[in-house]
């Protein structure tokens, strides 16, 4: 008998290290981590929940009927709606509801919850003609030299939709 | 250590010795066994499994991506359409446009400002200068950038908590809640695609959009094209349109020689883009 019991202590240490790190492990280790590869399984639907912000020009449709008719028909259909507006879905739901009570201060001080256009900026990041661009759309080389030749009077405060209706692009 | 194990020579001392010793080891080599053992987890379907286990996993749908630099025009749409689609924060971009301008002494000029957020300035020399011919720019052209999906990724392979991963359709996503900022992929990517988004602290790159694909929209820089240079879809799907696209066109992938298989892949790229 005499020294069994070393090697029962040595054992039962061995064994309760082993157990606390399992232990350990499972407590640390998510329980579906490993089920379909070397992270965790429940990541991909989480990823894949959020909600999308960019509707689509579809969206826009049912209240501004007009606006999209004439957008569809004319000659600026790609350029979509949320391209110049900015993503419609917060847009959507506040103009669904009466009140903008509910949203955080950042609505309340733009409760059309879309980005604010300029009517020059907007054109200018597609129209402008550069040297790298290739000349598959119409531009404009200068923007000053394009309202005075179209007939405008060019100021500080010159806008494209001054003439261009964004919508359509037709000069009004 | 030598002493014969007989009752008589074993001191209490040399006994606690050669149990620490024993103790340690079996520890370390048990633990290590039992870890291992445990740690025998399903590897990715695409490389390495027998052709048996990856047939029998193929997924229906791997999704692609095809950049056309030639139809690019650089407007920034992309960048914008990212951002607010995936709260990007200031100074950081998930997907980018970057201008190649060549010179006839063979400078290359790579700009992009705030990865082309607010469109391209016109900054090439007045060609009516005659003090500037000669430093004319021989030819220009934008190349979009975002995360290329690779199939043999470097980055998956160094994070140590298994944030980093790949979903079953091919696109490489980061897990917030295990990912712990260490910064390790965004040094492994060899692409620059991503950074440690300081809201969040951790790593954020480029999903494809993966909470739109799953709905069946296309991702929001796709969307938002004003000049089709970017086709997402099914490759799986041989009547997708980036399956007619890779099959009329000859594609090309950033930086091949690195073997990272990009699932990205692009459409009249120069020798010279980096
Ligand atoms: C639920 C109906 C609804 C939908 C859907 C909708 N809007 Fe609106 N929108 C409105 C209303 C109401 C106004 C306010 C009109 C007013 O005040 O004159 C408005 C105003 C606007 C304005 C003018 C903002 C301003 O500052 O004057 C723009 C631009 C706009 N919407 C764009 C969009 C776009 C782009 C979409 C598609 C993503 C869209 N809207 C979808 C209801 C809607
Ligand atoms: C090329 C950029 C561009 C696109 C594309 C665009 N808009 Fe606009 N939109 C503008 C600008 C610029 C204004 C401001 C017009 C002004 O100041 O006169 C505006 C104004 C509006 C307004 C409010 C003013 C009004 O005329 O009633 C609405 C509503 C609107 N847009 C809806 C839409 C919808 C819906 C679409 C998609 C079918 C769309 N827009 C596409 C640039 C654009
Ligand atoms: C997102 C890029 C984009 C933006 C922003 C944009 N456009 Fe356009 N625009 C286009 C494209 C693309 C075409 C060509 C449309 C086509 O051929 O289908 C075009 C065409 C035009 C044309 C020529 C139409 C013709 O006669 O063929 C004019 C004029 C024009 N846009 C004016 C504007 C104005 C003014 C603005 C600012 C309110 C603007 N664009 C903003 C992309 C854009
Ligand atoms: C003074 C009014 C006026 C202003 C302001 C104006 N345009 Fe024009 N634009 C015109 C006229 C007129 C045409 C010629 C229309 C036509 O031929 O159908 C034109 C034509 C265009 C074309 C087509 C060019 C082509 O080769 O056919 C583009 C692109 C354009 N404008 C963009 C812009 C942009 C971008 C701005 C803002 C920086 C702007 N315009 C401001 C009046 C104006």
């Amino acid at each position: 008998m005499g020294h069994a019991r070393h090697f029962v202590r040595l054992f039962g240490l061995v064994a309760i290290v082993v157990i606390a790190f399992l232990g350990a492990r499972a407590q640390v280790v998510p329980k579906d981590f490993g089920t379909q590869g070397p992270f965790r399984a429940s990541a991909i639907p989480e990823a894949a929940k959020r909600e999308p912000r960019h509707l689509g020009s579809e969206a826009c449709s049912d209240c501004h009927a007009k606006i999209n008719d004439a957008w569809a028909k004319g000659k600026h259909h790609t350029p979509q709606c949320e391209n110049c507006h900015g993503p419609g879905l917060l847009h959507v739901k506040v103009m669904s509801e009466d009140s903008v009570d509910a949203y955080p201060d950042q609505i309340k001080k733009n409760p059309k919850a879309l980005r604010v256009t300029s009517g020059i900026q907007e054109c200018e990041w597609c129209h402008l003609k550069t040297f790298e661009r290739p000349s598959t759309l119409k531009s404009i080389k200068n923007v000053e030299r394009h309202i005075i030749e179209t007939g405008g009077k060019y100021t500080a405060a010159s806008k494209c939709t001054d003439c261009h209706n964004p919508h359509t692009t037709v000069v009004k | 250590m030598t002493q014969p194990l007989s009752d008589g020579d074993l001191t209490r001392r040399s006994f606690l010795e050669r149990v620490a010793t024993t103790g340690a080891q079996t520890f370390i080599f048990g633990g290590l066994f039992v870890t291992t053992a445990l740690m025998r987890l399903p590897q990715d379907a695409t490389p390495g499994t027998t052709p048996a286990k990856r047939k029998k996993r193929a997924p229906e749908v791997i999704y692609g991506f095809v950049v056309d630099t030639t139809k690019c025009i650089g407007c920034g749409s992309c960048v914008r359409a990212c951002k607010a689609e995936n709260n990007v924060p200031d100074g950081f971009c998930r997907t980018w446009v970057e201008e190649y301008t060549f010179y006839p002494n063979g400078e290359v000029v790579v700009n992009s400002p705030k990865g082309g957020e607010n469109g391209f300035p016109d900054d090439a020399p007045d060609r009516n200068q005659p003090a500037e011919i000669g430093q004319l720019p021989s030819r220009g052209f934008f190349v979009p950038k975002l995360c290329n999906h690779c199939i043999d990724t470097p980055c998956i392979q160094v994070c140590p908590v298994g944030a980093s991963y790949k979903t079953p359709e091919g696109v490489v996503l980061v897990d917030p809640q295990r990912c712990v900022g260490c910064g390790y992929c965004v040094q492994a990517c060899p692409f620059g695609s991503r950074f440690l988004n300081p809201e969040t602290n951790t790593a954020d790159k480029c999903t494809w959009c993966y909470h739109r694909i799953t709905k069946g929209l296309k991702p929001a820089c796709v969307e938002c094209c004003p000049a089709e240079a970017r086709i997402f879809g099914n490759v799986n799907d041989p009547n997708s349109e980036i399956s007619r696209i890779l099959a009329t066109n000859r594609v090309q992938v950033l930086k091949s020689y690195l073997g990272t298989n990009p699932r990205t892949r692009y459409i009249g790229l120069d020798s010279d883009v980096i």
